[in-house]
């Protein structure tokens, strides 16, 4: 059960909206994604936090030398391993 | 996980990152440290002191060492698991079996054990899985960039176990 309400998308704007259609447009490539995952909205109500991540996201996630594949391989297992659901 | 890979690619992955789990629960629970060895909980199997079945294993695992490590000790997990051999030929065979290359390229599957070992702290294998990646020609760079993917995945499941998100990605129908 989710803890915190999720930031309605049709709602933000700004900073924020910026990075949500981003994150949307990035998720509807990688995985067909239709609308902003609910990892990205439960952020939107911190600006700071938002951008934070999402740049490290950006930058961890899709500045490398290894393929998006070999990055997903490993960001799976570590998400299994720290046994987190979502 | 789309990306191209299929249902036997996926159970690869879930089969790399359970084996990697395991295999840092038991480096953690002996209490091994380092690679360059030192006092366990358990002590490792002296040299020659196994039963043929056991010699011929750590004969194995030497000769594995020798091409994928670049040196020929046999790593002190596979002494301490020398000493029951079901234990040993099990976990081997598992070993073996997993890393091999499949629908996911063996190098690929070491990255996943080494990002798995980060995550869970476990200095040993973190030693041990980076020694093998070294030897395969991985540099500094691309150790970062696991570390990097291990970083910011544990942030974003930090995140999403603390306001227990409910996933809102589905797997493929069809």
């Amino acid at each position: 059960m989710t803890t915190i309400r999720m930031v309605d998308p049709a709602t933000v704007g700004g900073k924020v909206r910026e990075i949500f259609d981003a994150a949307l447009r990035r998720e509807r490539t990688v995985f067909g994604a239709t609308q902003i995952s609910n990892i990205w909205r439960c952020m939107g109500h911190s600006a700071e936090l938002l951008e934070a991540n999402w740049n490290r996201s950006r930058a961890l996630m899709q500045r490398g030398d290894f393929s998006p594949l070999q990055r997903e391989l490993i960001a799976t297992a570590v998400s299994i391993a720290n046994a987190c659901h979502y | 996980m789309r990306l191209g890979v299929d249902e036997v690619g996926v159970t690869e992955l879930m089969g790399v990152t359970e084996h990697a789990r395991a295999m840092a629960t038991v480096a953690s629970a002996v209490l091994l440290k380092s690679l360059a060895g030192e006092a366990t909980l358990i002590a490792p199997l002296p040299a020659g002191e196994g039963d043929p079945e056991v010699e011929a294993l750590l004969e194995e695992i030497a000769e594995w060492a020798r091409a994928t490590l670049g040196q020929p000790a046999v790593p002190i997990v596979w002494r301490i698991l020398a000493r029951n051999v079901h234990y040993l030929r099990s976990t081997w065979r598992k070993e073996v079996a997993l890393m091999a290359a499949g629908a996911l390229p063996a190098r690929d599957k070491r990255r996943v054990t080494l990002g798995v070992a980060m995550a869970t702290r476990a200095r040993y294998m973190i030693e041990y899985h980076t020694a093998v990646l070294r030897h395969a020609g991985d540099t500094d760079r691309d150790l970062l960039e696991i570390l990097g993917v291990v970083d910011h995945y544990t942030t974003l499941n930090t995140l999403s176990e603390a306001m227990q998100i409910e996933s809102d990605i589905r797997p493929p129908t069809a």
